[in-house]
């Protein structure tokens, strides 16, 4: 999900140059597990990481929101090899669990050497390995150890193994920050610093191609049938034409950043990382203001204040 | 009323006297003396415990067991025992750990025949040997072993591991013949030698060969395959525990599948 209106403070914050709206990004429950992908290589498990994370930007129409959280060390993985970290969100345990066995079944399962383990060590359980052993058409094989089933099912390669279950928690998403620029060199630039800076956070992604999103969206359409409809508030083309516009006449480009967390704490260390990193630029780079998403505070419990981020007034 | 209790036999029995029953849980809440009245039986003949053995209350506050004394005539020692703690400071009988489903059992010396019988869950250990049929199934049941650690420091009798369905053993001695036949499922990891007919009609499972490779029966074939990914968890696993499993990791094993004539799923993992 992306943001539908922001605030503009009269008493705006400033720092560098940048102005930091007197808004909030609102963001709602979701659910979430965390799963390691190991392979021969880190090229291969960054392969298969980056094929199940694809068409995953908004659970809209994708049916869960997910990226690569970090990339591990051997000595961090299960079994000794390179491998990356994956988050997956969704609006609901049984959609994840849908989604994570399709992805692990098409894009994991299929990529040579990988295996996947749980990378939560808590929560409800849904199946990973569980209903995808049957592609082993009955030669596959299984092993508790140490408490923790494994699946092993021939393929190719040798054996994909997979950890029977991953565990679901409560997760946040839909945290967000709006970057107002002069033109597009200088929107992308801040996105991208800022991007950058939040990698280094863990419990988080983001999930839009590059971490960034240009298409901000409000809730509804003059199209029945559409649920969500671009944001014309904070359309640079429909400056002067839109009855409510968040934008003035010398902002050229908008760029926003969504982001997703295992916990509340984790989506606001990341936009407060974010927006330090953007609010290093300053002006200087073209950026002109840091604004949020939200819809009014009535949809979503979770409520990120960006001045209040900044003064360190969020635990994060 | 105490939770923990230390039972010094005091006089070897004439008959064999068994202790099934008498597990720290079932024990837990007890006074000396009521413990000592719990009858017994010996032949086919009920006895009061402390007949037998000398009862005093220890200050641990969870439930423990602590035997003193060769308890070789002693059978059913911990059998279907569902948590705590019990210790035997020298030898016991048939039967040890049967059935055990939670909770751990430390054995200084040796067990008789049938030890771990059906263990559901928990930790059974022996420094000393175990008899035949350890880790399989009860007499007249289909299924053996099917869950918890059991790790032998000595030798291990025949047919053990008959039927075994799930759970992991550690030998650190030899094995009898006839290990693992049957074998349903689990893991079993023997580092010394073992008798003629390993693995007889074993259709699942794992038998990892940390010492001396066995003879290679016609119906165990080998596969060429990578199994790193897997060997690295069982190897760290079992390597957790020491002695001549410690080294494991650092193995690029061979893996032979079999039994051919039972299924052929279960596998051998030798040194490479």
């Amino acid at each position: 999900m992306s943001a539908a209106t922001a605030t503009t403070g009269a008493d705006a914050m400033e720092r560098n140059g940048v102005r930091v709206d007197d808004t909030f990004a609102e963001a709602f429950p979701m659910k979430a597990t965390r799963v390691l992908i190991t392979a021969h290589n880190a090229t291969w498990a960054n392969h298969a990481a980056v094929a199940m994370t694809g068409f995953a930007t908004s659970v809209i129409a994708c049916g869960c929101e997910a990226g690569i959280e970090r990339v591990l060390s051997p000595d961090e993985t299960p079994d000794g090899r390179p491998g990356v970290a994956v988050l997956l969100f969704a609006v609901s345990g049984k959609e994840l669990a849908k989604q994570l066995e399709r992805r692990v079944g098409q894009c994991v399962l299929t990529c040579p050497t990988t295996a996947i383990y749980a990378g939560l060590p808590a929560g409800e359980a849904i199946a990973l390995g569980r209903n995808l052993r049957f592609f082993g058409d009955g030669w596959q094989i299984s092993k508790m150890l140490d408490g923790v089933r494994y699946w092993r099912v021939p393929v190719m390669d040798g054996e994909f193994l997979a950890e029977e279950t991953t565990p679901v928690v409560k997760a946040v998403g839909g945290g967000n920050l709006i970057f107002l620029a002069d033109d597009t060199d200088a929107a992308l630039g801040a996105a991208e610093a800022a991007v950058a800076a939040m990698r280094a956070v863990p419990g988080v992604i983001m999930p839009f191609p590059g971490g960034v999103v240009r298409s901000g969206s409000k809730i509804g359409s003059k199209y029945p049938a559409l649920v969500a409809s671009s944001n014309e508030a904070f359309c640079p083309a429909l400056t002067p034409l839109a009855k409510k516009t968040e934008l003035d006449a010398a902002t050229g480009c908008v760029m926003e950043i969504v982001i997703d967390g295992l916990l509340e704490a984790d989506v606001a260390r990341a936009m407060r990382t974010g927006m330090e990193a953007v609010l290093a630029l300053g002006a200087a780079a073209g950026v002109r203001r840091i604004s949020a998403g939200n819809y009014g505070g009535k949809l979503g419990p979770y409520h990120f204040h960006l001045r209040k981020l900044l003064a360190g007034e969020v635990r994060s | 009323m105490s939770a923990a209790f230390h039972l010094r036999l005091r006089t070897q029995p004439a008959l064999r006297l068994d202790l099934a029953g008498i597990t720290p849980t079932a024990m837990a809440g007890q006074d000396a003396a009521a413990f000592a009245r719990r009858p017994l039986w010996h032949g086919n003949e009920a006895l009061p415990l402390g007949e037998f053995f000398d009862v005093r209350v220890l200050a641990d506050e969870a439930p423990t067991l602590v035997f003193e004394g060769d308890l070789g005539r002693c059978d059913g020692v911990g059998r279907a025992m569902d948590g705590g703690s019990l210790r035997v400071e020298g030898d016991v009988g048939d039967y040890l750990g049967a059935q055990l489903s939670a909770g751990e059992i430390r054995v200084s010396g040796s067990a008789g025949l049938l030890a771990a019988c059906e263990l559901a869950g928990g930790r059974l250990e022996v420094e000393g040997d175990v008899g035949d049929h350890a880790a399989s199934a009860l007499p007249g049941d289909m299924d053996g072993m099917r869950g918890g650690l059991f790790i032998v420091r000595g030798n291990v009798g025949a047919r053990f591991g008959d039927r075994m369905r799930r759970g992991t053993v550690l030998i650190f001695g030899n094995a009898g013949d006839f290990l693992a036949s049957r074998m349903v499922a689990g893991t079993i990891a023997v580092a010394g030698e073992t008798g003629a007919h390993c693995g007889y009609a074993m259709r699942r499972g794992s038998l990892v060969f940390a010492g001396p490779p066995p003879a290679i029966p016609a119906t165990f074939a080998a596969t060429g395959h990578d199994i790193r990914v897997f060997w690295a968890l069982l190897a760290r696993s079992l390597a957790a525990h020491g002695g001549p499993f410690e080294g494991l990791a650092g193995w690029r094993p061979q893996r032979l599948v079999g039994d051919l004539s039972a299924d052929g799923k279960g596998e051998w993992l030798l040194p490479g």
